[in-house]
């Protein structure tokens, strides 16, 4: 009787890992949202601040942040710097009656997405495997960097999962 | 003609912008089919050339102007104001340069609307840089289009001024016959032209104006910057060069591109502790101290490897820390509640055969003094509480967990056995030479863990020598203890950590440690374990012995004095249990050395009576020191007396608990006074709380340290002027 009765719950505490294991398969969900807002300090050039958001201190470390918003911002400022190549542009646009932007990309665009790949890239590098989430800035208007905070929401399938194991080794 | 669904097709705001469309269009054409032949004869071609260059300039920047996104903000997601929605302030100051500027809360896009930002009620859209919305060309002058905008207005008043002076050149010259076709036609041109001058070269001048000033018409309209500074000027210069030479500005209101799917998969990574604080609470019989720490989890994993980490006594589970932290870090976990035991460690490392003489004694008495354990960790509670007031001390000495543990494993015991225990693992993590004082340590350290559970809030703050009542007293000492310490490599080790040997300890030489080592390891043992067992409550653990590592040589000695009295107190200790009560009682004395029993030397029995008061037992330890015969010593105890005195009469006053004691009188006592006070507490006084004897003695200390050693020599021989 009780050889049946643990061979079942033996059965039962399988499928139960079994069903937890798929359970961990699920991936995260949102919990939080963080906002980085703008710097204007400097006027309105865009500039993004640099100080860790208190939400971020337990799940990513202060440098990887602070780097990805200090590079963020070099890159805007980049986008941003009135010099030869926004001389030029200005110069063919009016030439062309502006005609050239139906063809070609301005420098503030081309600039645009090398920001998109490099949050692309951090991402996947960086925030993801941390169960963070980098959203573009142009997306909600450069005003503010949106970063999404995930909670491992299959933690209490692994919990379960083991200790069915355990439950069931023991037996 | 209005819809009654969606948006309202309103036709009147298209009539402007209909009007003057047309009247540009259809006047520059009239002028060419009528005017600029005549004129391409009889002055140049080059004329309808020109013309029509300007013309379609004109063109262009209001084609750009009119259907260009000015600069739209898109709506913010419900997420981004759920904070901002009810409880927010209508306005947000933002500093520009020095400047604060107000930022308005949009409650149609639900944000805070950047600087220059402005809501536009006809297009119902926040736009960057609003300038204004202009009829004319039905749209929103913001960031993205004022260049336009604004070369459309000089494009169109050179235009206007050319066509209305070519048109009067072919009029002047068909004046016989101005009811011709052409000339009439030319006329009403020329008409039209003349009447729009006016507006069109009015609104120019204007915005060259404001180009110049770098403000935008609705600043300017509403009178922002009116007798005040505009942040965003960049100068006339700057202006000028940032509205005609600036990179297009990007468009907001994207349509949603594809972004690639980015998986989320736990488990997550959690970032490495090595370069942040945790804050650990540390619940010791219902007393919680925060203890914050920052601990290398790979440091404190690689330790783990290299050492062999002593299983954790059960008593370590007095520690909540221990269960919020991972079971591989537990054991360093109670090294970390010390972190002042890292920096200690550094001063150790010449201790490598001191340790094990403590050890083996230290493990002995720890073994007998088991069953102090439970008063060692109530008292460690309490020093918890110092420790929280100083969190950061040890923060960026803290170099291997596995120190903590060591350190941990004796806090009760006595500077010996974490001293050891620390010295051995700070040899271990810097050398990891000594392997085999590994070993000897574990034990220990497993033993000793009930004392040191009690003593690492003490021994962390002790991290730079200091006792944690001293850090907490006066941080400053701390480091100037570390370095200190450092300085004397031999010896402070051992006076940082346990309060009663260590004292003694730690201000020797070598070759005295460990001479010393083989007479004091009982002794500071035997006492310890007798405080605590009497009453941890009454008796604050003694502050550590890490200011002496501050203190001369002529203070060591006097801890060597001190040594013997504690043995005498030892003896006195088991005779004498009352003792302690009546040490407990004099919360606000320092008199605990006095207590404990007479110093050797002659001066002892004024210690011994004035304990009741409490700068006469305070004095007694320092008559005991002086006794002994350091001048230096004595002069700096009376000084330390007068402070200590005065110190432990406010202390008296406001402590009952060592808790407030710790914390409040550690905070407004010195530093100083504390950390001398623990010498020569240790051995004496289980009662006096410990803050206030640190306090006091960290003050008397400070005092004394200032004293010039010929001013002893007068005091010292007198040890009834200190009872006074």
């Amino acid at each position: 009787m009780s050889k049946t009765g643990s061979c079942s719950k033996r059965l039962s505490d399988r499928s139960r890992l079994f069903h937890n294991l798929q359970e961990l398969r699920h991936s995260a969900s949102l919990a939080n949202k963080v906002f980085v807002q703008r710097d204007y300090s400097e006027g309105t050039t865009c500039k993004f601040q640099t100080k860790f958001p208190t939400e971020l201190e337990t799940r990513i470390e202060r440098s990887l942040f602070e780097d990805t918003v200090k590079t963020l911002n070099n890159y805007y400022a980049e986008a941003e710097k009135i010099g030869g190549q926004s001389y030029l542009e200005g110069c063919l646009a009016c030439a062309t009656a502006y005609l050239i932007f139906l063809c070609m990309e301005t420098r503030y665009e081309k600039v645009l997405k090398k920001i998109a790949k490099y949050i692309q890239e951090q991402n996947e590098k960086i925030y993801a495997p941390r169960g963070l989430l980098i959203t573009d800035p142009i997306e909600r208007g450069m005003r503010v960097i949106e970063i999404s905070i995930y909670e491992d929401r299959g933690s209490s399938g692994s919990s379960s999962s083991s200790s069915s194991v355990s439950g069931s080794t023991t037996r | 003609m209005p819809n009654s669904t969606g948006k309202r097709f309103k036709p009147t705001k298209y009539i402007p912008v209909s009007t003057a469309a047309t009247l540009l269009v259809g006047s520059t054409t009239l002028f060419f089919v009528f005017t600029c032949p005549w004129l391409t004869k009889v002055i140049s071609p080059a004329v309808p050339l020109y013309n029509g260059l300007v013309f379609l300039f004109v063109l262009a920047n209001f084609s750009m102007a009119t259907f260009m996104d000015p600069g739209v903000y898109p709506r913010a997601d419900e997420d981004e104001d759920k904070d901002d929605d009810f409880r927010a302030p209508l306005y947000k100051n933002v500093d520009i340069k020095g400047i604060q500027v107000r930022m308005k809360w949009c409650a149609t896009c639900h944000f805070y609307r950047p600087p220059r930002c402005s809501h536009c009620s006809v297009c119902d859209n926040c736009v960057e840089d609003f300038d204004h919305h202009c009829p004319w060309v039905n749209n929103c002058i913001g960031r993205r289009n004022y260049r336009y905008f604004f070369l459309f207005l000089l494009s169109l008043s050179v235009h206007m001024i050319d066509v209305f002076t070519f048109s009067l050149i072919f009029v002047h010259h068909h004046r016989e016959r101005l009811t011709a076709l052409h000339t009439t036609v030319t006329l009403v041109v020329m008409c039209i032209a003349g009447l729009f001058f006016i507006p069109v070269m009015g609104l120019t001048g204007f915005h060259m104006v404001l180009v110049a000033r770098g403000r935008t018409t609705n600043e300017q309209v509403t009178g922002k910057f009116r007798g005040g500074v505009n942040p965003f000027t960049r100068g006339c210069c700057g202006n000028v060069e940032y509205v005609l030479c600036s990179p297009l500005a990007p468009r907001y209101m994207l349509h949603p591109r594809k972004k690639p799917h980015i998986k989320i998969q736990p488990p997550f990574i959690r970032p490495d502790l090595s370069d942040r604080q945790i804050t650990i609470k540390v619940s010791d019989n219902g007393t919680h101290s925060t203890i914050v720490s920052s601990k290398s989890k790979s440091s404190l994993v690689g330790l783990d490897d290299k050492e062999i980490q002593p299983p954790l006594p059960p008593k370590a589970d007095r520690y909540n820390l221990k269960n919020q932290l991972t079971s591989s870090e537990e054991s360093s976990l109670s090294g970390k509640t010390h972190p002042s035991t890292p920096a200690m460690y550094k001063y150790r490392p010449s201790f490598s055969t001191m340790p094990k003489v403590h050890y083996h004694n230290s493990r002995e008495k720890i073994v007998r003094g088991d069953e102090c354990k439970t008063s060692a960790i109530l008292e460690e509670g309490v020093r918890g509480h110092d420790y929280r007031s100083e969190p950061n001390l040890d923060l960026p000495e803290y170099t291997n967990a596995p120190l903590h543990k060591t350190f941990q494993s004796s806090p009760l015991q006595l500077d010996a056995d974490p001293v050891n225990s620390r010295s051995l693992s700070l040899k271990q993590a810097q050398r990891r030479s000594e392997k085999g004082h590994l070993p000897a340590l574990q034990p220990q350290t497993v033993t000793s863990t009930p004392y040191k559970s009690v003593f690492s809030p003490n021994t962390l703050s002790n991290r730079n020598g200091s006792l944690s009542y001293d850090s907490l007293l006066n941080p400053s000492i701390s480091p100037a203890a570390a370095n200190e310490c450092m300085a004397h490599r031999g010896m402070p080790s051992l006076g940082f950590h346990s309060p009663y040997l260590p004292t003694k300890m730690c201000h020797m030489r070598e070759p005295e440690i460990q001479r010393q080592q083989v007479t004091t390891t009982y002794s500071p043992v035997m006492p310890v374990r007798a405080v605590g067992r009497q009453s941890p409550h009454q008796r604050d653990r003694d502050p550590s012995p890490v200011r002496y590592d501050n203190l001369s040589q002529t203070i060591m000695a006097s801890i060597q004095e001190r040594k013997e009295i504690e043995e005498r107190e030892k003896r006195q200790m088991y005779h004498g249990r009352s003792q302690p009560h009546i040490y407990a009682q004099d919360s606000g004395v320092f008199d605990g050395p006095g207590g404990y029993g007479l110093p050797p030397s002659g001066c002892y029995p004024d210690g011994t009576r004035s304990r009741g008061p409490t700068p006469p037992a305070y004095s007694g330890s320092r008559d005991n020191l002086m006794g002994v015969g350091l001048v230096n010593y004595g002069q700096r105890t009376t000084v330390m007396r007068h402070g200590g005195s005065t110190m432990s009469r406010a202390l008296r006053t406001s402590s009952t608990s060592l808790h407030t004691d710790h914390s409040s009188s550690n905070s407004s006592q010195g530093r100083a006074t504390e950390g001398y006070r623990s010498p020569t507490h240790q051995p004496h006084s289980p009662v006096v709380p410990r803050s206030p004897s640190y306090s006091h003695h960290k003050l008397s200390y400070m005092n004394a340290m200032t004293e010039t050693p010929l001013d002893w020599e007068l005091q010292g021989t007198s040890p009834n002027i200190w009872t006074a």
